[in-house]
């Protein structure tokens, strides 16, 4: 509590402030901030109702996940568990012990018991249980000695029935299984069935899924296409099979581009589709096309500011010979968000090139003058082996 | 992308002048394309939305092709292997004897919040029991709560009420009422039962009673119990840990630097060497450095070969030059007002700090030239949080720094104009955060060797989840991992890989003791993922197999000891010839460092992946085929050695003294009653003996007296009495069943000795009734560090309790005084209890030796009690 030698009303945030402090400490310090702390306490009351309210209305209020534990250790009364609440909710920690331990084989021996959750009263168990089951079910047979990928195949298109809700999260995944062992035609296969899928009213998370399954598709596709370019140009241009494949090439990219434009749309981070997509509508001629979606990939306000979104479109205009200037200003925000880049090499040439000064970069020019003002000796830092660079680059400078 | 900050790295922009220097260190890649993701923005919690950010570690493990993939054979089997860091020992292990300060596990749920559930309920509700702490201070100070009033109003006391109302209605019987407050529990809850006769007298006696004291009280009251609560749900004062690993001369020998002694005021530094294969060896005395407050954090740091030390208590923060050989140079001593919240060191500059104040301020430090304030904002980043806690790190770049707080991480240019900076993590959808979701610990690793994950990621863990971000791309995690701990992660460290292409361990270690370990990999050009299953390492509290077996007390004195929260953890990895290995060390609350060998094992548990379906593929390669997988695998035993250590860390653990109250309630002395003994001329044995236990402030047992042959068998647990029903199942186990029986017929035919028995405890017992009643509550009343354990006066509530019996059982008329008389006297009796309680007078306390035969003779209780024990 607060010393009581300060003398003044106790202002919450101040008793707050230096709680459990020496009372002895500094008094005049000490005033000097309470009265400060007091002035903004006078302004608070307002915003700490609005907070409170806030929190309560938003539902943001901290949860601790060990909460539980302490209740338990108080708790006496009140409604009770069931058994089989409380036998499923230890089988589960059961689970993920053995998980964190790698012991696999004794982890599906739970997983076997544990799958009777399906048959809970409690329609709230109900809903999570065939999610929790995927997740720890999945983990198991995928790190399972004895567990091949027909045992997953298995189990998953078992899950994706089991909760509907689950179907399209599971697809995706499963296919994400089968892309990573090898299996591109049964990961196709997936895919095409979670694209035609529906479940009631189209929720938006429904659409971003099919959406995600979409593009996915859409790469499987580049690797099919892009297997056949490369097989293509291994053939000879007068060949007969020569028309016959390019054929089959052109059909692929409007089934692609359908496939991809429309993930591509949301904000996010997607580099590898957005990649495919771009060589791809190169080299089918739409410039236009692929400078859209590079361009708004990389300008869009709504997506992160993704270093790859400038790299590629830097890239593709340098592929495209486009003006230094526009190349320049490509870079120069890339020089802002990853100024290690390799790139920096070419952004600087591109300067050089175009007769800018070096000091049309400010914040180099500033720190470099700063640091060159130090005694050169003490420069022993992390870094002083670029201590060449400093000196070479104040010379440019000037 | 025109604002003002700017993330410049600039010193590693100017790579490009590279070329120009050969034979500098390549400098890292950005990914040159990063796994898919949503970016959502908005609140925490948004439920619509699907959760890609997988939790699942299979799902990091899935990466996808580059480039088409040519051949299947090629591409996957890479990705197959489990990483496992093994522990030699099935659980950590004291490195130190133990500290010879007790310890003493502080306040539980069960001391601040209201016993017993709501019945109509769902979800339990956190309900502060405030009254129950009031009630306490009214029974044991009811001196300083009512005497001053009551002096006041001696003069003119009357409990008559209005002429014109009638008797009935002002009326009260003392002997119902305190028949009703004997019913009364203690505890408070506010849904108890009260009469009407209770209210009646509660409103009668309202005014004189003093609504003062409760109002006055209970607000200053629940605003302490409040505070309580919430650090026993999240004490962030540790955050960061209070345990650093300096290395030393060579790679085997390192300085263990943590904080010891009861108050954790004690700066230590041990030397320790580590060698695979054999426990690790402490070196000489450790060195001690005396500071006036408690250690929250101590952070160490080598930077172009100056090794530094800070330390951050609750108002001071402190540097200390560490030197070899010699005495660390302390180099300057801060001291913030309103508390210090972080401390970090410079990975750029030696001697340069980073401090943050739960005001909000943000400031850079060095000794040479003071404090700089960086960042100042009351406010928390993303959106209002009532918590205080704020941190601070450095990043990649030297003059960039990252503030955090229980809603997200920013960073800020300590050259730049004040107010901007670049949120790195923002407790929202972005990360797609949970509900409720706040940022524990945010820390930034640096870059340890140039093997190691590029230097501009950052970590940062909430109640739920682990995130890596990378400052380049802000926002957006590059991993997260769900690791569903079971108390607050608030230590993580990062160790440097142990090979080259082996993924980097990350322990991320709870406040309560549980450790896991993460495999991270991604260097240059791909984006940092786990490399493997996570595994859990074992908790401090499973090295009780370690120690040998020991009877329920001491038992639980170990495992109170066991289950201090660790607030420290250091890990080294020395460079070893065959396996590589890691060495982990915790730090307990109780000044104990436990620690742990782990060697790698890869495992082939699993790269079934790409071989044609059905095929076992018996003649493909194993990557690192050593080990059988974890199923197998014989657990890890203890060795005789270490249980050799173990007991004798145990012996002087058991020597530590317990730890002493901080206010014991004022209840009649033994002492008192030790010299109203002392006059009687004729004395036996017994009181003689029981006269010595008072003396020593003891319990009588039957071996003081040994009138009994002391033929107890060894693995008996309690050396005191035993009844039959233990006596009868020990014989049972021991495969005797049939000869107690025949002894017990035996013994029944002389029945002088069984009714002695009983009759030579009831003076110990009617005068210890207080101690008897403690011991006979303890299980379901007090929390259990006031229980049997400590031979200290008793806790005032229950000889008040018993004290109570006494009176509702006792008829003596002339103890039934009228109210107003019983009230007249209050203000001048010390320790009166208030409204509510059951009174008890001077008078009373002495009649607890005048009438023992009244009593229900407690001492029969404990022999109740013990086989229970016992088993």
């Amino acid at each position: 509590m607060r010393p009581t030698a300060c003398g003044e009303p106790a202002s919450k945030g101040a008793r707050e402030d230096c709680g459990g402090a020496h009372p002895h400490f500094l008094l005049d310090v000490l005033r000097t901030q309470d009265m400060s702390d007091f002035s903004e306490e006078l302004t608070r009351p307002e915003s700490e109702d609005d907070q409170e309210e806030a929190s309560t209305v938003s539902g943001t209020r901290v949860y601790f996940p060990w909460l539980q534990k302490h209740l338990d250790t108080v708790a006496t009364g009140g409604k009770k568990k069931k058994d089989f609440a409380q036998t499923t909710g230890a089988c589960l920690s059961f689970i993920r012990e053995a998980l964190l331990k790698h012991q696999w084989q004794q982890a599906a021996e739970y997983m076997h018991s544990y799958l009777q959750i399906l048959e809970d009263f409690d329609s709230n168990q109900r809903q999570t249980a065939p999610e929790i089951i995927w997740k720890l079910g999945s983990e198991i047979l995928f790190y399972h000695p004895k567990s091949s990928v027909e045992t997953f195949n298995t189990f998953a298109d078992q899950m994706k029935n089991i909760g509907v809700l689950n179907y399209l999260k599971i697809s995706l995944q499963h296919a994400l299984y089968l892309i990573h062992c090898g299996k591109l035609e049964e990961a196709s296969r997936n895919l095409s069935q979670a694209e035609t899928w529906r479940y009631g009213e189209k929720s938006s998370s429904q659409e971003m899924l099919i959406n995600l399954a979409q593009a996915y598709k859409g790469l499987l596709e580049y690797f099919s296409w892009s297997k056949k370019k490369m097989e293509l140009s291994k053939l000879d241009k007068d060949d007969y099979a020569y028309s016959t494949e390019a054929r089959n090439i052109f059909s692929h990219s409007w089934k692609t581009s359908v496939n991809f434009s429309a993930l591509i749309k949301t904000p996010g981070v997607w580099d590898p589709f957005v990649k495919s997509y771009v060589e791809m509508l190169e080299f089918y001629g739409d410039r236009d096309g692929a400078r859209k979606v590079l361009t708004s990939y990389a300008y869009d306000e709504k997506f992160p500011s993704n270093p790859n979104a400038h790299i590629y479109l830097y890239n593709f205009l340098k592929r495209e010979k486009a003006p230094r200037a526009k190349l320049l200003s490509v870079l120069k925000i890339l020089y802002q968000i990853v100024p290690s880049h390799k790139l920096m090499l070419e952004f600087h040439m591109l300067l050089r090139k175009s007769a800018l000064c070096i000091s049309s970069i400010p914040y180099v020019n500033l720190n470099c003058s700063r640091l060159l003002q130090k005694k050169r000796n003490t420069i022993n830092w992390d870094w002083k082996c670029y201590l060449g660079s400093w000196i070479l680059l104040d010379a440019l400078r000037t | 992308m025109e604002c003002c900050f700017r993330v410049p790295l600039w010193h590693e922009g100017l790579s490009h002048l590279q070329v120009i220097l050969p034979g500098t260190p390549p400098r890292m890649d950005f990914p040159s394309s990063l796994r898919p993701s949503l970016f959502l923005t908005g609140p925490l919690g948004v439920s619509d939305v699907p959760d890609l950010s997988f939790m699942c570690s299979w799902r990091d493990a899935l990466t996808l092709p580059e480039s088409p993939p040519q051949d299947c054979k090629n591409t996957a089997p890479h990705l197959a292997e489990a990483l496992l860091w093994e522990p030699a020992m099935p659980g950590p292990l004291p490195l130190l004897p133990p500290c010879p300060d007790p310890w003493d596990p502080g306040v539980t749920a069960q001391d601040l919040l209201f016993r017993g559930g709501f019945r109509y309920r769902r979800q339990p509700q956190v309900v502060l029991d405030v009254t129950e702490q009031l009630s306490r201070f009214l029974w044991n100070h009811g001196d300083i709560a009512f005497g001053p009033l009551g002096k006041m109003m001696l003069e003119n006391f009357k409990l008559e009420g209005g002429r014109n109302r009638s008797k009935k209605m002002t009326v009260v019987s003392a002997k119902r009422l305190l028949q009703d407050l004997g019913g009364h529990q203690p505890w408070g809850c506010p849904w108890a039962h009260l009469s009407h006769r209770l209210r009646r007298f509660a409103i009668v006696g309202g005014p004189v009673l003093g609504k003062s004291v409760s109002s006055l009280l209970g607000r200053l009251l629940h605003e302490e119990l409040a505070t309580r609560w919430e650090q026993l749900l999240l004490d962030e004062a540790f955050t960061g840990g209070t345990l650093a690993w300096l290395p030393g001369r060579t790679p085997q020998v390192g300085q263990l630097v943590y904080p010891a002694g009861g108050a954790l005021d004690r700066l230590r530094f041990q030397e320790v060497s580590l060698t695979s294969g054999s426990d690790p060896q402490v070196l000489g005395d450790p060195g001690c450095i005396q500071l006036q407050g408690p250690v929250r954090q101590v952070v160490t740091n080598t930077v172009q070969g100056e090794t530094l030390l800070a330390v951050r208590s609750d108002y001071h923060c402190a540097v200390w030059k560490v030197r070899r050989q010699r005495r660390p140079a302390p180099l300057q001593v801060l001291r913030v007002a309103k508390g210090a919240t972080g401390i970090s060191l410079s990975p750029h500059l030696p001697g340069e700090l980073a401090i943050c104040s739960r005001s909000g301020a943000v400031c850079l430090w060095t000794p040479q030239d003071g404090l700089q304030q960086v960042y100042k904002d009351p406010e928390t980043l993303v959106f209002r949080d009532p918590s205080p806690w704020r941190w601070a790190d450095f990043t990649a770049h030297p003059r960039v720094l990252t503030v955090g707080d229980r809603t997200g991480v920013k960073m800020v240019d300590t050259q730049g104009p004040p107010g901007c900076g670049l949120l790195l993590f923002r407790a929202g959808a972005e990360a797609s955060c949970q509900k409720g979701e706040r940022v524990l610990l945010t820390q930034y690793p640096g870059q340890c060797s140039p093997e190691s994950l590029p230097p501009t990621l950052h970590l940062i863990c909430t109640q739920f989840s682990l995130y890596l971000v990378d400052e380049r791309l802000p926002l957006v995690p590059m991993l997260k991992w769900n690791h569903d701990l079971p108390s607050p992660a608030l230590l993580a460290r990062l160790l440097p890989p142990a090979g080259p292409g082996c993924p980097q361990p990350l322990f991320l270690g709870g406040l309560g003791g549980q450790v896991q370990l993460l495999h991270i990999t991604g260097k240059e050009a791909s984006a940092p993922r786990l490399a493997g299953p996570p595994q859990s390492l074992p908790s401090l509290t499973d090295c009780l197999s370690a120690f040998p077996l020991l009877e329920p007390k001491s038992h639980q004195q170990l495992q109170e000891r066991l289950e201090a929260p660790t607030i420290g953890l250091a890990c080294a990895s020395p460079p070893s010839a065959s396996t590589p290995t890691a060495w982990l060390f915790q730090l307990s609350a109780a000044g104990d460092i436990f620690y742990q060998h782990l060697a790698l094992q890869a495992a082939t548990s699993f790269h079934r992946d790409c071989g044609p379906p059905g095929d076992p593929r018996p003649d493909s390669p194993a990557p690192r085929a050593t080990a059988p997988p974890m199923d197998q695998r014989p657990p890890p035993s203890w060795s005789p050695q270490v249980t050799a250590w173990c007991s004798r860390w145990l012996e002087a653990l058991l020597q530590v003294p317990p730890a002493s109250p901080v206010w014991t309630a004022p209840t009649f002395s033994h002492r008192r009653l030790l010299g109203r003994l002392e006059p009687q001329p004729v004395e036996g044995k017994v009181p003689q003996a029981l006269r010595a236990a008072m003396a020593r402030g003891r319990i009588l047992q039957q071996r003081d007296l040994g009138l009994l042959p002391r033929a107890e068998p060894p693995p008996a647990p309690e050396p005191g009495p035993q009844d039959e029903l233990s006596e009868r199942l020990e014989a049972a186990w021991e495969g005797q069943g049939a000869t107690w029986w025949k002894r017990q017929q035996g013994k029944a035919s002389e029945p002088g000795k069984q009714t002695k028995r009983p009759k030579r405890r009831t003076p110990l017992s009617s005068t210890f009734s207080s101690l008897t009643s403690c011991l006979d509550l303890s299980d379901t009343s007090s929390p259990p560090h006031s229980s049997e354990l400590r031979p200290q006066p008793p806790v005032t509530p229950h000889s008040q309790e018993s004290a109570q019996q006494l009176w509702a059982q006792g008829d003596h008329s002339e103890r039934w005084q009228t109210l107003g008389d019983y009230m007249a006297e209050l203000p001048l009796t010390k320790g009166t209890p208030p409204l509510g309680h059951v009174p008890t007078p001077p008078s009373q306390a002495s009649s607890v030796q005048a009438t023992p035969s009244r009593l229900p003779t407690p001492g029969s209780q404990p022999h109740r009690k013990r086989p229970r024990m016992g088993f």
